[in-house]
């Protein structure tokens, strides 16, 4: 009974309040480990799986961005965008959420009025090989664009980007446009698909032009809308202002292309150069190309010839034997040369001069273009001497112009040179040259003997607005008394001489004619068909402002000779050009109507057998050169004979063979020939992009 | 077993105990700071989602921006495309205007080479080399006939260079 009683007590002694206690414990003991649990997996998600699981949230939410910076502008000197790029956009897909392939590739193909075979086969092929970016349509205008954001939408789809299309995305991309088509195509080039200069100042200034790739992220929200963005820094590509003037490039190149269609030239070179500064105003080569289209042309046409193709000056070099004379006092323009009869013997040859017979002044001298008197002067100087003068009037190496694949052209150390190798280069044999070459020596005596680096890029505007200035060295090459005499020689030239047909109206010029012959590379012999013809001449005669060289390849109709094919081109550009630079006019007219048999003394060439020899050899060299430039386009050599005949006697071991008589009014003057085994030299031209723009700022 | 008896509680005056204001106190604080947390998190979540919303319209306006700026270039190149000398010959066509051939442009001659005509066919000299110029602007200076040196004054008071072409047939 008692215990029974004891056992209803205790039962009445437990407490419900202890029971609860004991159960809210049980529950917060519940959620102690719950929450430790948690704790604790956070801190294994949160220290040990931290960079996986920060790198999933990122990727989720985060895309990079990789985007090029358009490519910078190639002004001319007065501002206008000869090369400029634009943001176009390309339409690229991801097959694999695309479900109607052959629909959208039907609608893609309507709006852009393509054939949809071409897209359709693009979307299958990704689809079936699971691909997740394929290029459908690249780099459309803006219109193309709108139009396909507008026919392209799908209402129901919920897509923040256009188009509103499942699968299709746009890419931002930049075209490349060449406003001025074909204007100074060979000077500016082009970049290709990938954005590169491949040539011209495209190639040469490619660090400077290239858009730098900035690398940066973008945070979006679940519906893709770009809530933060970073970036990198973005270094700015960089502008650059060319020394060109569209106008007178303009000019330049119609008068070119005129000239090179009526004389039915196989193509033309010309350069205007700015006597004062040594900038080069126009630079054209014709044929030439539209850089927006340059898969259409030729590789071939890209060369810009005018710095890359090496060929005999002819004539023109006499520039440089009469200067070197002028400078080391051993002529006066009014100081007689006598020719012997028009005959004159060299170690191994003999030389006839038709337009030389008796003494005559060397201003008369140059003014017929004689070989005798260029020949006599250049054995005053001395081989030693008249290397000297060559190499500092710029010839066998580099202008160094701010373009790629510039030729040195070739001329021999005098240990090299044979016996009448100092005979033929005192009139432009046995030496390779440039147009450029040519202009800036020209250049020189126009600018009293000073020799100016001639450039072409004016000035590199940075993004940051600060303008990098092209300084160019200046050298004294010959006094300013020579370099007046020797203008004065010039002179006569076009009064005078070969070069009548390039007086200008209202304007005084001087300059000098030359013709040269080709070397056919196939028949390893002279072409008796072929000729370059140039001209180069400066004006005023007095004051030169501008110096201009004209060169005409295998002209066909209307002469040979430069002053018959060239130096109309001269008076055209000149007359043109010269008012536009504000020169003042001068009181002189030019003679009207001249004809070359009566009052235009004409260029006689008659090439002997013999040159062919050498003339191999530089066109070797020359091929030699062009082979090392993959890029740029070889160039045939060509070799000049002058007025007047050289011809050889028999050397011991070459068989003799007959001088070719190439002109009707020389043939009175066929002589035999022989052959002689002249090296020119061994030396590879190098053609190396001088690219590199020595600016300061 | 004794009973006890415990001595009867005296009246004593009672102890009263102040009340610690302090749980109050702690109780306002945590309320305050409780309030200023929630207003806090408020406050910082509309910061958060109010950034998110500023990112997104600046983000638009970048875009914007971009697309003026994309937009001004094409222009620019239009522009200048429109300025060649290809699209001038298009415009001037359309104009209704003819493109002259280089023989039919006759190169304006200063006065002084008209003058030099003049005085050579007076002075009877025979022009043939462009030489004679310069013998007959000397010519002009020793001479000067009254008609040509006033001409010669005219054109020296020009400073700029005058030069003109017309077209003729």
């Amino acid at each position: 009974m008692r215990k029974t009683t004891k056992k209803a007590n205790r039962q009445k002694k437990i407490n419900p309040m202890q029971t609860a206690f004991t159960r809210f414990m049980l529950i917060v003991a519940f959620f102690v480990f719950w929450i430790g649990g948690i704790g604790a997996r956070l801190v294994y998600l949160q220290i040990n799986r931290h960079e996986d699981y920060r790198a999933k949230a990122l990727n989720q939410r985060r895309d990079l961005v990789k985007e090029t910076q358009l490519r910078g502008t190639i002004y001319d000197r007065n501002g206008r965008a000869l090369a400029m790029s634009v943001n176009v956009k390309s339409l690229v897909a991801n097959p694999s959420e695309i479900e109607d392939v052959e629909g959208t590739a039907k609608e893609i193909a309507k709006v852009l009025k393509i054939k949809p075979n071409e897209i359709l086969k693009t979307l299958k092929d990704g689809k079936e090989n699971n691909k997740k970016f394929v290029w459908l349509a690249r780099k459309l205008d803006e219109d193309a664009a709108d139009n396909l954001n507008k026919t392209l939408e799908q209402k129901d789809l919920d897509k923040s980007s256009l188009p509103k299309f499942k699968g299709l995305y746009w890419r931002e991309e930049q075209k490349r446009s060449y406003p001025y088509q074909t204007l100074a195509a060979h000077v500016v080039g082009f970049s290709n698909s990938e954005d590169v200069g491949s040539a011209g100042i495209e190639q040469s200034q490619d660090d400077i032009l290239h858009g730098a790739v900035f690398k940066g992220w973008q945070d979006r929200d679940r519906l893709g809308r770009v809530y933060d963005e970073s970036e990198t820094e973005r270094e700015l590509p960089n502008d650059v202002v060319l020394t060109l003037s569209h106008s007178i490039q303009y000019k330049t190149e119609k008068a070119l292309e005129k000239a090179v269609k009526n004389s039915n030239a196989k193509s033309g070179m010309a350069v205007v150069l700015d006597v004062k500064t040594s900038q080069v105003l126009a630079m054209a080569n014709y044929p030439t190309f539209n850089p927006n289209k340059y898969t259409e042309f030729e590789p071939e046409s890209y060369t810009n010839r005018a710095v890359h193709d090496i060929y005999s000056p002819g004539s023109v070099f006499k520039l440089v034997t009469y200067g070197a004379a002028l400078q080391e006092n051993l002529i006066e323009p009014e100081g007689v040369v006598n020719c012997g009869n028009g005959v004159l013997k060299i170690p191994g040859r003999e030389i006839l001069d038709k337009h030389c017979r008796n003494s005559i002044s060397y201003t008369e001298a140059m003014a017929v273009s004689s070989n005798i008197a260029a020949m006599k002067t250049g054995f005053a100087l001395g081989k030693e001497r008249f290397h000297g003068y060559a190499q500092k009037f710029g010839f066998g190496s580099p202008v160094g112009i701010e373009l790629p694949a510039e030729a040195n052209g070739i001329l021999r150390p005098p240990t090299r040179w044979q016996g009448d190798s100092l005979a033929s280069m005192s009139i432009g044999y046995e030496i390779g040259v440039t147009v450029l070459q040519v202009v800036t020596a020209y250049a020189i005596i126009a600018n009293d003997g000073v020799r100016i680096q001639p450039h072409i890029i004016k000035e590199i505007r940075h993004a940051d607005g600060k303008i990098s200035l092209t300084e160019a060295q200046k050298t004294q090459v010959v006094s300013q008394d020579s370099a007046r005499n020797l203008r004065k020689m010039m002179r006569e030239v076009v009064l005078k001489g070969t070069g009548k047909r390039a007086q200008l109206n209202g304007y005084s010029s001087a300059g000098k004619t030359g013709t040269a012959w080709k070397y056919n590379a196939k028949l390893k012999k002279i072409d008796s068909g072929k000729y370059v013809s140039s001209f180069i001449g400066m004006a005023p005669a007095e004051n030169p402002s501008v110096v201009i060289a004209i060169v005409m390849d295998e002209p066909q109709v209307g002469g040979r000779d430069g002053g018959q094919v060239s130096a109309p081109v001269f008076r055209e550009i000149a007359e043109q050009i010269l008012p536009e630079m504000n020169v003042l006019p001068e009181a002189v007219a030019r003679e009207e109507n001249l004809t070359a048999e009566q009052q235009i003394p004409v260029e006689e060439i008659d090439v002997p057998k013999d040159e062919e020899a050498k003339n191999s050899i530089i066109a070797d060299e020359v091929d030699k050169s062009n082979k090392i430039d993959k890029k740029a386009v070889s160039l045939k050599s060509v070799t000049e004979t002058k007025s007047g005949k050289i011809d050889k006697k028999t050397s011991e071991n070459e068989k003799p063979k007959e001088t070719k008589k190439e002109s009707k009014s020389n043939e009175s003057d066929k002589k035999s020939a022989k052959p002689k085994t002249a090296g020119l030299t061994n030396e590879k031209p190098k053609n190396k992009s001088s690219g590199d723009v020595k600016n300061k700022t | 077993m004794r009973k006890r008896t415990l001595p009867k509680v005296k009246n004593t005056p009672k102890i009263k105990r102040e009340r610690d204001p302090l749980p109050w106190r702690y109780c306002l604080l945590t309320l305050i700071c409780g309030f200023v947390l929630v207003v806090g998190f408020f406050f910082a979540a509309r910061q958060h989602f109010s950034s998110i919303e500023y990112g997104i319209k600046n983000s638009k306006l970048k875009n914007q921006l971009e697309e003026v700026v994309a937009e001004k270039r094409r222009l620019v190149l239009e522009k200048e495309i429109s300025l060649t000398p290809a699209e001038i010959k298009k415009a001037a066509k359309k104009l209704g205007l003819i493109e002259s051939a280089n023989e039919n442009v006759e190169s304006y001659q200063p006065n002084q080479a008209k003058n030099n005509k003049v005085v050579a066919e007076k002075t009877g000299e025979k022009k043939s080399l462009e030489s004679k110029p310069k013998q007959l602007v000397s010519n002009i200076v020793e001479n000067k006939p009254a008609k040509v040196e006033k001409d010669l004054k005219q054109s020296e008071k020009s400073s700029e260079p005058k030069v003109f072409s017309k077209t003729g047939r």
